[in-house]
């Protein structure tokens, strides 16, 4: 009777590994068409659907293939094949060949694609950003891209690029099924439409606001995935969504707040998860303010900015601050002339600002963002911490913010904000991703400091295709723009996040998404 | 009657047209635009204006006075256009038609608010009778003490109180969402417990009525508040008028007087005040939805507005205008059903 019971008792239990799992993202996807999104939930709940054709190994910024099992460029990197993975279908049964990638890069690149839909408002701005325009700008890195043969695709590009299977294996590019695209048109994409990819994971339903529901594919060309399910809940709320990682109502979770660090190490039901730093936060002095122009004043300020105190009041444990713009990870550019930690010193700073004429100090704005982000998750302290720290020297700051998209406009607008908060998070494992975002030709005018030769620079670090060349050039744009001052990297971030214990073998990507296949739940209620 | 009736209906279609005007003017007058928003840290100059040029927001809003010829390409006459049509457009980003998110989040932000409305009045009613009834004692302090607290509790505040208390220590109710996450439930009308009924769930409905609970109350805080108050102070002063005292000298019984005839004249008020809260519990959802992670209407217009997503602002504020007027009207029609002295011709 008792093994009987034993034996109902361990029937009704799940298997090991066999259950769903649910994961709490910080809101909604916009939309489940790749390349036409740019924000992180977009991409991560894509990255169960879709696979990109150079990927990402674990935890790293390293390429590894992807839908594409080799790629080579030419000698001056202005050329690259791609050889595809064979036997591999999208959800649906459309084979995944060079016909489909052409495809997916065409309605991507060509505003005249007639998939690309731009009539209906489809912009793939993302395809701009990156890879400097669209199919016959002058600016564009592709120039075409042609079907070699059944497994063999081969892009052209108007100037020399090293880093473009990087900027290819950002999570932007998934390869979408072009049967589902040519049936489902213009609605691709949205919550009334039925996203195809080769992904781990099969799109089920999106309910706007709430969940995407994925069910495992069991045919997939990778590492098959180890749950029954998968559902991404939309919890806006950071605070709730620890609530719910600690009722288990969620397995695990993003983008914790920095604070709830403690409070996830005290439950024993949870595990936090740090992610490899790829962000940095920094404060921007403009150039078009009289005091700032003074490379004195801009070495004071920086000096004087306790950044370490910092890191360690509003980051406990989840940050550090050093003295380069790319996060520890692309460590390797930088430059071995720089120190590595700022030289925190107010009485120098003192002296700094006397040399360069005023002993009294002066009165300046600095503007903090009104929104949270990984590299800032609470700008507003943070930016009183910095007031404090600058009125030690005699500067007065005169704290200012306004609304996140009139923010954004106003500091590219002549002349600009004194001193601001802003940051980045990077695409893809290249340290071109964070310089060019903020130097170079298609940089912001925020700062009015541009100069012709980090500009080059930048050029030759696209270019640059031995890693030798690369850490070369990096390291003097480093040299160059530590020394400027025009730009105080203040924190790289780790994000948090948490999991419930038997959550086992997710391996969080520096890049903010990964896809979940190999994660097993042992041991679930 | 009859000739009231469609007098107010053509009050609300002016109304109607008033806010579409108004709406598509203030939203682009905020400063700072969509493709600005969209793009965040990467808005370049360069980058806003090749995607406002994509969005076709470099077109002139009202009338193309520079170009006559392409009168019809600027924005107001293409807004006017669709509208007349019954289109609201799509979601800037997201390309999803204005009409079905309006359609699937509706449903979801007036379940809501009806479970807030009940609860603030199933709790809010006796509350006030007892306080008026029981004038000066324990309860009416009790009553008055609570609906203060009501009143000035934040609602996001209180709602993750709630959540930390009933969903995470006690573990009693789930602490967001609409459904739990092995819940699988087809809608039909959108209201999920009304939903999970019709389809012989009835394990869902009682999985829904969880997942309301904790959000009705943090949304049903102050409009109980103001219910209990209101009822108080409105029964009061109907019992100390004359048919009260008439009705009482007549002999009738204390109950009958109370409940027949004076809380019936007392509810007048009470009912303007709940056809006041619609508009109100509207606005509360905003708070309220994006605590709850509740996929309503106020969470979204809420995104929409800090994305500068005009399609989904002018679609949200005209529709949320729409059921504040009929929700009025409602109102404005149960008043003759209370008081036969009113009648509207």
């Amino acid at each position: 009777m008792k093994k009987v019971l034993l034996t109902a008792l361990l029937a009704a239990l799940p298997s090991a590994g066999a259950a769903t799992l649910v994961f709490g993202a910080n809101g909604d996807p916009v939309s489940l068409e790749p390349g036409n999104i740019t924000d992180g939930i977009s991409i991560l709940v894509q990255r169960q659907i879709y696979d990109t054709l150079v990927d990402f190994k674990d935890g790293t910024t390293d390429l590894t293939p992807g839908l594409a099992t080799s790629w080579k460029s030419n000698a001056n990197a202005t050329q690259w094949t791609f050889t595809l993975r064979q036997n591999v279908r999208f959800h649906d049964g459309t084979p995944m060949n060079a016909d489909a990638v052409v495809f997916n890069v065409s309605r991507w690149w060509d505003p005249k694609h007639p998939y690309g839909f731009r009539d209906q408002g489809r912009t793939f701005e993302i395809v701009g950003q990156l890879l400097g325009g669209y199919r016959g700008d002058a600016t564009a890195v592709i120039k075409n891209i042609v079907k070699v043969n059944d497994n063999t695709v081969r892009f052209d590009l108007n100037q020399p690029s090293s880093v473009f299977p990087n900027v290819i294996a950002a999570g932007y590019f998934g390869i979408a099924s072009p049967t589902a695209i040519r049936q489902q048109g213009a609605r691709y994409g949205t919550p009334a439409s039925k996203p195809v990819g080769t992904g781990p994971f099969i799109f089920q339903a999106w309910r706007t606001g709430d969940r995407v529901t994925l069910t495992p594919n069991r045919a997939y060309w990778g590492e098959k995935p180890k749950v029954d399910g998968l559902v991404v809940r939309a919890i806006k709320d950071p605070s709730q969504r620890l609530n719910e990682l600690k009722a288990g109502t969620i397995d695990f979770a993003n983008d914790l707040t920095p604070e709830a660090l403690r409070s996830v190490q005290a439950d024993r039901n949870l595990v936090a998860v740090k992610r490899p730093s790829f962000n940095v936060g920094f404060v921007s002095l403009n150039n078009r303010n009289q005091y700032l122009k003074n490379e004195r004043v801009r070495r004071a300020v920086s000096m004087a900015i306790n950044k370490d105190a910092i890191v360690e009041a509003f980051w406990p444990g989840l940050g550090i601050s050093n003295a380069s713009f790319v996060p520890p990870v692309l460590a390797w550019a930088n430059s071995k002339n720089v120190p590595e930690d700022y030289k925190f010193d107010p009485q120098a700073a003192k002296r700094l600002l006397a040399e360069a004429g005023y002993p009294n100090g002066f009165s300046i704005d600095l503007w903090y963002m009104p929104v949270s982000r990984p590299y800032f998750p609470s700008p507003k302290p943070i930016a009183e911490a910095i007031a404090a720290d600058l009125s030690a020297i005699g500067i007065k700051v005169n704290l200012k913010t306004e609304d996140w998209a009139k923010y954004l406009e106003d500091r590219n607008k002549e002349p600009g904000f004194d001193m601001y908060m802003i940051g980045w998070t990077g695409d893809y494992g290249d340290p071109d991703n964070f310089y060019s975002a903020y130097y170079g030709a298609t940089a912001s005018d925020d700062i009015n400091w541009n100069p012709p030769q980090l500009q080059r620079l930048l050029e030759q670090g696209r270019a640059a295709v031995s890693q030798a060349d690369k850490a070369k050039i990096y390291a003097q744009i480093h040299e160059i723009t530590y020394n400027a001052n025009y730009r105080l990297p203040v924190v790289h971030s780790q994000p948090l996040a948490a999991a419930r214990t038997y959550v086992k073998g997710w391996v969080p990507s520096p890049l903010g998404s990964e896809a979940f296949n190999k994660i097993s739940v042992v041991g679930k209620r | 009657m009859g000739s009231y009736l469609i007098r107010r209906v053509l009050r609300t279609l002016l109304v109607m047209v008033g806010i579409s005007v108004v709406v598509f003017a203030f939203v682009r007058s905020i400063p700072g635009d969509p493709a600005t928003a969209l793009l965040g840290e990467r808005a370049t100059p360069q980058a806003s204006a090749a995607l406002r040029e994509q969005l076709g927001l470099n077109k002139p809003w009202f009338i193309n006075y520079r170009d006559p010829a392409n009168l019809l390409d600027a924005q107001f006459p293409k807004y006017v256009g669709q509208l007349v049509q019954g289109n609201l457009g799509s979601g800037i980003k997201s390309n999803i038609p204005v009409r079905d998110e309006l359609a699937a989040r509706f449903p979801a932000t007036a379940e809501l608010a009806v479970a807030a409305l009940l609860f603030a009045l199933l709790i809010g009613l006796p509350a006030g009778i007892v306080a008026a009834l029981r004038r000066n004692s324990v309860w009416d302090n009790l009553a008055t003490t609570i609906s203060l607290v009501g009143v000035s509790m934040p609602i996001f505040w209180l709602g993750l109180l709630l959540a930390y208390f009933f969903g995470v220590r006690l573990g009693w109710l789930p602490p967001s969402a609409r459904l739990g996450n092995d819940t699988v439930l087809e809608p039909i009308t959108g209201f999920y417990v009304l939903d999970a009924l019709l389809r012989g769930q009835p394990a869902a409905a009682w999985d829904a009525v969880r997942h309301l609970i904790l959000p009705a109350i943090a949304l049903g805080s102050i409009p109980l508040a103001i219910i209990a108050r209101i009822t108080r102070s409105s029964l009061l002063e109907v019992l100390g008028q004359d048919y009260v005292r008439t009705a009482r000298a007549k002999g009738l019984a204390g109950r009958t007087v109370t409940l027949k005839h004076a809380l019936r004249n007392a509810l007048l008020p009470v009912v303007t005040v709940i056809g006041l809260q619609a508009g109100a519990l509207l606005g509360g959802a905003v708070l309220t939805e994006t605590i709850f992670s509740w996929p309503g209407l106020g969470s979204w217009v809420y995104d929409a507005i800090s994305q500068r997503d005009y399609p989904v602002i002018q679609g949200g504020v005209i529709f949320a205008a729409l059921v504040v007027s009929v929700v009025n009207l409602i109102v404005d029609l149960s008043y003759a059903a209370l008081d036969p002295r009113i009648q509207y011709r």
